[in-house]
């Protein structure tokens, strides 16, 4: 057993002064690009701290947050999104929708990958085509729409599709995109990818942590701003709050909100607050009891206090939904506050006949901050106007079973709007194909207006939301939607021009340490 | 070696004996062993504690109050009204810890209960029976020792759901085997001994023997392995919790409500420490008193 | 001997084939399906068909069975559904920062532990015996997590002498072994202190030292040969829980080792992953169990196996 250990420590040994071989080059380019172009000069280390494990480095094969955080360092994808939803030139300069079918992306000349090789519309054809055909990636379902994808020239690619797929452009924000070369050769170049973005990749410890070190020769003058970035896979909160108050990470991301105020208090750290682009949703499930499941919805709707929630268990940090859709998304429309009326809430219930049967609100074990807290909140709230709620709360998988299966009365969930478009959240949660697992909900009208929104045209797209949310939200009430979420993040004092993101992305490029 | 055996089967004789005789021995086993009787004394305050709940406290464990969230305790800076603070949610720590001491304390006698009556069970049919039934029942152990709880845990609450029926199940899943092994190496060692052997000679049926000779002989290490695994059933519900797998929210048990409590470590440390401390104080008790059980049902170390 | 052995090797195959079929099979029918947990909730459920499909899972259990027996003896223990990788290969990854974290853990429990109970037992009634049993209650009654919790806000955020998290040198090891080795340290040196009463009462014992040899030789020679054999058995049996159970620790410290990989495994339901995991770790306590029965008969010339 000694033995091992001192074969180990070797190991280790060496390890490190490659690392250190690898660091001592890196911390040369700088200076090597300040004599050559006069650029700002880069230090210093940023060590962020994220919710999610990062499972895989392959932009088009995980649907999670905290790696998008993470690849959106090392890729770029064609299309950027701003703090306020608004969709910028990355690696496309520009785009524009030919007809309804067919999208044209001009793309961006003079920019090449870690390895030096050139980007041009190979690269994006290789990435859309790769992400379209081969089933087994994650975001492969998305694209199966995608018919042609072609180059136009050395800088530009047209891509058409089956039926109109206006939301293209958000979907493609999540993709980052991968060099030609690295066609039938997937499985050793995502040992160590590379891509177009302001940082290559040092290191990779699988599900726990990340390094990345400045990419000299970026496309955008000025970015990044320190030579280094960690990012660390840390979902136990109190363990990224110690971590933050040590000194040892710089920003944290979901501070929940009875962290915010020991935070403030730690000197060396402050708070950093945005409305998010997260909507909790309470299903219900539609096709029980279906006479009296509207007035029951109605009168549930009525007797939750959700000023009191935000206020009290939230502590401010939400805002009272007005539609499904948070601000700065295509789509969002004010349709007013749900009010709390527990008389009214009580006289739907006789008159729907509910005479006190238990019914199961069932949530996934640890996926939101502080929702078994507002679960018991509703369920007290509940039961002052007579209604008797059971609480389960399961591991995901075997609650996602129960969901399918239609074994709940009421289902905590949520919904992160990336991309930065509701028509996947619509398709997916308010067609009749797409709801059959889920809440069963079924409602031609609906289905009709989601399908017409797809056409890429942005006025028609929030005419057609407008008109299917007032009968989401004032007619039927198929689900709640209470409060939008706010973002908080824990940032120390010495980090500069850090953004605090209403999409839950924590994006260093801008960021410098001081 | 004939001695040998001789001396072994005469104490083992002397052992049904011992117990009968250990009445009159408390009084003296008190004197000489205080200790003991604090931890029996506080596992029965504890108990009474809990069973007492609604005398000892006007307030609901369950009824939340969200305009009074994490008071501390009184002494911190609390009220009385609130004599160990509340929670995030405004219910009453004081309450929450007594009824959910009944039911933290019952899962975990109900898992001892469990876990020893399969054990012993499955232990002499293992050690009586021998062959075939030894060979399964020592495998199944096996198997089951190196199979993570965690795992079985998560999969048996999967299928079954949290019932307190079910955390029982997975938490005497556990211990089972400690009990079965003791009971068949006991087994094994008396099954030769003469007088055994002479009552089958004599025609005595196999249920006969396991009551009147082999029983009494492993009472005591079965009592002994019963108080040390009490609290260490206490602390897997509080792992179990930790996991989520435990007493679903809002009923409370000391598990869950060390579990909710953890992110408020670092502003409202009470939360979880309280119930930690009564996690504490009851194995202590546990601990002290399955220690003064086994200095009296031992009778090598009676003679001091 | 060698009979032995043998004997013990054969039951050691069955217990692993017991373990790996019972593995296979509670995995199958738990309720969840891995696709649902890898694809995003609001993925089609013809996606979640076809992932179905690509990951094997719509073959009978047999078949699955025998593919999954093939991957062994190919050694990468079938592709991970999380990690797209090799299974055999992450868990692999993980194995030195959980053996790195057991060795710790053993040695305060050998190291502390053992001296604790022998001091109790030897200086029983005094306030040696007191203290060492006090805190080897608290190490019993502490439930893990927030041991761990309050280490961290004591040392690591509060006088910031040692980092919170993490596993990036050996100042990292200090707070979760302390951790992970409260509960069975404390145990140990209770098990050691009653262990060396039996034997410090026993007749031969009063016989040595009534010759006149002195304390200290008898002690060391005879009391700790014999007290020795109950602890070795739990060490035994502890390895296995400290090897696949550090659970808690592991989540409390982003500690990289398999512990949280198995559990966080099992909750996204990678079945190649869970088996993998198992399956070592089956071995390894069976291993571990062999050695320390072999141990003892270095430590006692009475046990013989035949």
């Amino acid at each position: 057993m000694n033995k091992r250990k001192r074969a180990r420590r070797v190991s280790r040994r060496q390890f490190l002064a490659a690392g250190g071989g690898l660091l001592g080059t890196a911390l040369s380019l700088p200076s090597l690009a300040a004599v050559a172009g006069g650029a700002a000069s880069r230090s210093g280390r940023i060590v962020a701290a994220v919710s999610e494990r990062a499972l895989t480095l392959d932009p088009a094969d995980h649907y999670s947050i905290s790696t998008t955080s993470m690849l959106r360092h090392i890729f770029d994808p064609l299309i950027d999104v701003t703090n306020d939803s608004r969709f910028v030139p990355a690696l496309a300069e520009a785009w524009e929708a030919e007809n309804d079918t067919t999208w044209r992306f001009t793309l961006r000349k003079g920019v090449t990958f870690h390895d030096g090789s050139p980007f041009n519309a190979d690269s994006v054809v290789y990435t859309l085509r790769r992400v379209r055909d081969d089933s087994r990636l994650i975001k492969s379902f998305v694209y199966q729409d995608l018919d042609a994808i072609e180059p136009d020239g050395e800088h530009a690619v047209t891509v058409t599709s089956k039926r109109p797929f206006g939301s293209l452009p958000s979907h493609l924000t999540m993709l980052g995109i991968l060099p030609a070369g690295a066609a039938g050769k997937e499985e050793g170049f995502f040992q160590k990818p590379i891509g177009t973005g302001p940082f290559r990749l040092a290191g990779w410890t699988r599900g726990e942590k990340a390094d990345l070190t400045a990419n000299p020769e970026y496309w955008k003058p000025g970015v990044p701003k320190v030579e280094k970035v960690t990012f660390r896979f840390v979902p136990e909160i109190s363990t990224r709050a110690a971590g933050l108050r040590a000194g040892e990470f710089h920003v944290i991301d979901r501070v929940p909100p009875d962290m915010v105020q020991t935070l403030r208090a730690t000197p060396g750290v402050r708070v950093m607050s945005v409305l998010g682009l997260e909507v909790q949703q309470w299903l219900f499930q539609l096709a029980r009891d279906p006479d009296k499941n509207l007035r029951l919805r109605q009168a549930i709707s009525l007797g939750i206090d959700r000023d009191a929630i935000i206020k009290d268990l939230l502590l401010g940090l939400a805002r009272p939904a007005v539609c499904p859709i948070p601000p700065g998304l295509i789509g969002h429309t004010d349709l007013g506050v749900k009010p709390h009326d527990p008389d009214r809430a009580k006289a739907l219930l006789k008159d729907a006949g509910y005479r006190g049967e238990p019914l199961d609100f069932v949530l996934m074990k640890d996926l939101y901050p502080k929702q078994l807290e507002v679960a018991q909140a509703v369920q007290a709230m509940l039961g002052e106007i007579g209604v008797v709620i059971n609480l389960k709360n399961m591991e995901i998988a075997t609650a996602r079973e129960m969901r399918s299966a239609g074994k709940y009365d009421m289902f905590y969930s949520g919904w992160a709007h990336l991309p930065h478009d509701p028509d996947w959240y619509f398709g997916q949660w308010f067609t009749k194909s797409g709801a059959a697992r889920l809440s069963r909900y079924d409602n031609p009208t609906v289905e009709r207006l989601i399908r017409e929104a797809r056409v890429p045209d942005p006025k028609v797209r929030q005419q057609k939301y407008e008109d299917l949310q007032r009968i989401l939200w004032n007619a039927e009430e198929p689900t709640i939607w209470p409060y939008y979420t706010v973002a908080v993040y824990g940032v120390r004092s010495n980090i500069r021009n850090y953004q605090a993101r209403s999409d839950y992305y924590v994006l260093l490029s801008d960021a410098s340490i001081g | 070696m004939a001695g040998r055996r001789a001396s072994e089967s005469a104490r083992a004789r002397d052992r049904g004996g011992r117990l009968r005789r250990g009445g009159r021995g408390l009084r003296r086993f008190a004197r000489q062993n205080p200790l003991a009787v604090v931890g029996g004394l506080i596992l029965l305050s504890a108990v009474l504690a809990c069973a007492l709940a609604p005398v000892l406290t006007p307030s609901d464990p369950i009824k939340t109050g969200f305009s009074g969230r994490l008071r501390p305790p009184v002494g911190v800076g609390g009220t009385w009204a609130h004599l160990m603070g509340t929670d995030n949610l405004g219910r009453d720590i004081w309450a929450r810890v007594l009824y959910g001491g009944r039911v933290s304390l019952a899962l975990a006698t109900g898992a001892v209960l469990l876990a020893a009556g399969a054990g012993v069970a499955l232990g002499l049919l293992s050690g009586y029976t021998g062959g075939r039934a030894d060979d399964l029942v020592m495998r199944l152990a096996d198997i089951q020792l190196a199979f993570p709880v965690i795992m079985l845990a998560i999969a048996i609450i999967a299928v079954v759901g949290t019932s307190e029926l079910a955390i029982i199940g997975v938490l005497a899943l556990s211990g089972w085997v400690l009990y079965a092994r003791t009971v068949r190496a006991n087994l094994l060692s008396i099954r030769s001994l003469e007088y055994v052997e002479a009552a089958r000679a004599l025609g005595a049926g196999g249920l006969r023997i396991i009551v009147r000779h082999i029983l009494p002989n492993t009472t005591a290490p079965i009592l002994v392995i019963g108080s040390a695994q009490f609290a260490t059933m206490v602390l897997l519900e509080t792992g179990l919790s930790f996991l989520g797998l435990g007493i679903q929210a809002p009923r409370p048990s000391w598990g869950n409500m060390m579990a909710e409590g953890r992110d408020y470590l670092s502003n409202a440390w009470w939360l979880a420490t309280i119930p930690g401390a009564a996690i504490s104080l009851v194995v202590l008790g546990a601990n002290l008193f399955g220690d003064g059980l086994r200095d009296l049902l031992d009778p090598r170390l009676r003679h001091r | 001997m060698s009979r032995y052995a043998a004997r013990r090797l054969w039951h050691a195959a069955l217990t692993l084939f017991g373990v790996s079929i019972l593995v296979f099979v509670v995995l199958r029918v738990m309720p969840g399906d891995p696709a649902k947990m890898l694809l995003p909730e609001g993925a089609p459920q013809s996606a979640v068909v076809e992932l179905d499909r690509r990951l094997g899972l719509h073959r009978p259990l047999g078949e699955q069975y025998l593919i999954f027996l093939h991957s062994v003896f190919r050694g990468d223990f079938g592709q991970s559904f999380q990690y797209r990788a090799p299974a055999a290969r992450v868990v692999l990854d993980r194995v030195p920062a959980t053996i790195d974290l057991t060795i710790a853990a053993m040695l305060l429990i050998t190291g502390v532990g053992v001296p604790i109970g022998l001091v109790a037992a030897v200086r029983r009634r005094t306030p040696y015996d007191y203290a060492g049993m006090v805190f080897a209650v608290l190490g019993q009654s502490l439930p893990n997590f927030w041991l761990g919790i309050m280490l961290i806000l004591l040392f690591g955020v509060t006088l910031r002498w040692l980092p919170t998290s993490g596993f990036e040198g050996w100042r990292y090891l200090v707070l979760p072994s302390l951790t992970l080795a409260a509960y069975p340290t404390a145990f140990i040196a209770r098990l050691t202190r009653s262990g060396m009463l039996e034997v410090l009462d026993q007749d031969f014992i009063r016989t040595a030292r009534s010759k006149g040899l002195p304390a200290t030789t008898t002690i060391l020679r005879h009391a700790l040969k014999n007290a020795i054999i109950p602890v070795l058995t739990v060490i035994g049996l502890q390895i296995g829980t400290l090897l696949s159970g550090a659970v808690i620790t592991e989540s409390v410290f982003a500690w990289p080792g398999i512990g949280k990989l198995i559990v966080d495994a099992i909750f996204s339901r990678d079945f190649p992953v869970v088996q993998t995991v198992l399956i070592l770790s089956a071995a390894t306590f069976v291993l571990v169990n062999l050695l320390v029965d072999l141990l003892y008969t270095l430590v006692d010339p009475r046990i013989r196996y035949g």
